[in-house]
């Protein structure tokens, strides 16, 4: 099923020229009216005139979190404030948010692609959507809702939080479509479990998850708790908001709707475009926008770009379940390691979340990562040829995953630090 | 059969002491220890007075421990009994993974605790049995001596 097959499914060379018509008249605009923009230009000395092929975005400036804030609030909006007729902004951890402007236009285009998002998730004119994604400043309320209007669902404005609410909701109502974060969803289905309600008595059938980054393991742990199929969303308010890009049914990667945005993955420490399929930090670029039209954002977020053609008939390119955050990224003797490609490794060979710490020493000229986990009963065995395999075990599958050699080094349960954010996680004694 | 109780340690100073005090804060009477160590880590491996509670203590404190079967048998204490017992454990093709003494106060013959592989133990203890100067001990007994 799909919203508006002709965009969805347009043959990619078309495409592509969309694309290049629509990138050429963005450059245009935040050239004249962003003096940012404009600054940028001039001092690596490039013209809009020299965009010419989309192969010439790779020359264009990026764009920073930091850059909209030194803009902070409106700098980046290229139309007169009596345009706005919505603003909403992104939490912000240091300091002050990130302002987004839309005007009726880009409200329009986020309705229409986040009811072509709810369509390829399974989503219909018959669907009863229980958003319980925050309404407010966070994209995430009004994104969702806006893109059921759009397609003609009923809409459950209930926000979040709430449980009891949401359950009695979910049970009187007949919600079809559950929209939340995928840790809410999990709370929800244990919140549900201890209600003795079996899920199946419910007409909820599927799940759309986003505004977090969640594994397969938590996918498939929803999916058999709520009974339902989960579905993964993408989306960031510096480019719009939910609805960026989808997993259709295939639910292999997210379709990314290029005839609004165009994808690049590249290396974040080089800043050099990589080819398809390499993983690497993902830049987005609007072409569409009128409120804040964004160049080359540098979303932080880790994946990679999947050009191959999907089972479904979408065109649009595919990104991969998110990986990371390139904040978080270390570099070890030139290899780019995330901290959540460990975690996989563990999880895959523990079967239990482990609790784990990276350390990064240099010792001479020559970097050493040793990694030291907490054993678990599970895993402990009374022969230290066994926990010398299990050792071995981990250092291999980091090796063959990730490609550098590590230490791995068994501690004591509760002896590793704990903490809420992941700098704990992480210890660089390096001294450069 | 006897019942170890298998620890997992950090190799570092004071980890030991650690489990230690512990077992000696609950009255917990250790009969005999060993201790196996690799580079950064070591297992040890301990003979309690009192195993089940030893084992409640140790994981009230988040001390990874697991109960390992393995078997005691009591030698002579002179040349050759020791050899008497590998002698016939060899001859019945079973390999021995680890073996420590036990540390015995009411009798003057030596008691090896041994470790064999867990599906050759019932055989082990057949071969064992019919050696003519080797008591096999239960848990009981061995408590006692």
């Amino acid at each position: 099923m799909y919203w508006n097959k002709s965009y969805e499914c347009m043959p990619r060379e078309n495409l592509q020229e969309l694309q290049l018509e629509r990138l050429k008249r963005m450059v245009n605009r935040i050239y004249h009216d962003v003096p940012f923009y404009r600054n940028k230009f001039q001092e690596i000395g490039l013209m809009p005139e020299d965009v010419k092929s989309l192969d010439d975005l790779k020359k264009l400036p990026f764009t920073t979190k930091v850059d909209l804030r030194d803009n902070y609030p409106y700098g980046l909006f290229t139309v007169p404030m009596e345009q706005i007729v919505r603003i909403h902004a992104s939490s912000g951890t240091t300091g002050k948010p990130t302002v987004v402007g839309y005007t009726r236009n880009d409200i329009s285009m986020w309705s229409e692609l986040m009811a072509r998002s709810l369509v390829a998730a399974g989503a219909g004119p018959h669907s009863v959507i229980q958003n319980a994604y925050g309404y407010g400043l966070f994209t995430g309320g009004l994104g969702v809702h806006y893109g059921a209007e759009r397609l003609g669902a009923s809409i459950i404005p209930i926000s979040g939080g709430n449980t009891a609410k949401q359950i009695m909701i979910m049970q009187d109502f007949g919600s079809t479509i559950l929209t939340c974060t995928p840790s809410y969803a999990i709370y929800l289905a244990e919140v549900l479990a201890e209600s003795g309600i079996d899920p199946a008595s419910l007409k909820i059938r599927a799940g759309i998850f986003g505004a977090e980054p969640w594994s397969e393991n938590i996918r498939k742990e929803i999916e058999k708790k709520l009974k339902i199929k989960a579905f993964d969303i993408y989306g960031l308010s510096e480019i719009m908001g939910p609805g960026v890009a989808i997993e259709c049914e295939a639910q292999d990667g997210l379709h990314v709707w290029e005839d609004h945005f165009i994808p690049e993955i590249i290396d974040p420490v080089t800043l050099e475009v990589l080819p398809y399929g390499e993983q690497g930090e993902l830049v987005i670029t609007t072409i569409t926008k009128e409120g804040i039209p964004i160049l080359r954002y540098r979303t932080r977020d880790i994946t990679t770009i999947k050009p191959e053609p999907c089972a479904c008939g979408r065109t649009h390119l595919r990104i991969s379940r998110l990986q990371g955050r390139s904040d978080d990224m270390l570099i070890i003797r030139g290899v780019n390691v995330f901290p959540t490609q460990i975690e996989s490794v563990l999880l895959e060979i523990g079967e239990v979340e482990p609790h784990y710490q990276l350390v990064v020493r240099r010792d001479g000229s020559l970097d050493t990562l040793e990694i030291k986990v907490e054993l678990s009963e599970a895993l402990f065995s009374d022969r230290i040829s066994n926990l010398e395999n299990l050792e071995k075990r981990i250092r291999d599958r980091i090796q063959s995953i990730i490609g550098v050699s590590a230490k791995v080094s068994l501690v004591e349960p509760k002896s590793l630090p704990r903490s809420e954010g992941k700098s704990q996680r992480v210890v660089d004694l390096r001294k450069i | 059969m006897i019942r170890q109780v298998s620890i997992f340690i950090e190799n570092q100073e004071g980890r030991l002491n650690n489990v230690l005090k512990i077992l000696a804060e609950n009255k917990i009477n250790i009969r005999s220890l060993n201790i196996a160590d690799a580079t950064d880590f070591g297992i040890v491996r301990l003979i309690l007075q009192e195993t089940e509670k030893g084992i409640e203590v140790l994981k009230k404190n988040d001390i990874i421990t697991t109960v390992t079967p393995v078997l005691a048998a009591e030698v002579a204490d002179d040349p050759g009994g020791l050899s008497r017992l590998v002698d016939a454990l060899t001859q019945a093709k079973i390999n021995i993974i680890y073996a420590y003494s036990f540390l015995p106060k009411k009798t003057d013959n030596a008691i090896i605790i041994i470790r064999v592989e867990d599906e050759v133990q019932q055989k082990a203890i057949e071969t064992l049995e019919k050696v003519a100067q080797i008591n096999l001990l239960d848990r009981e007994t061995l408590l006692l001596k």
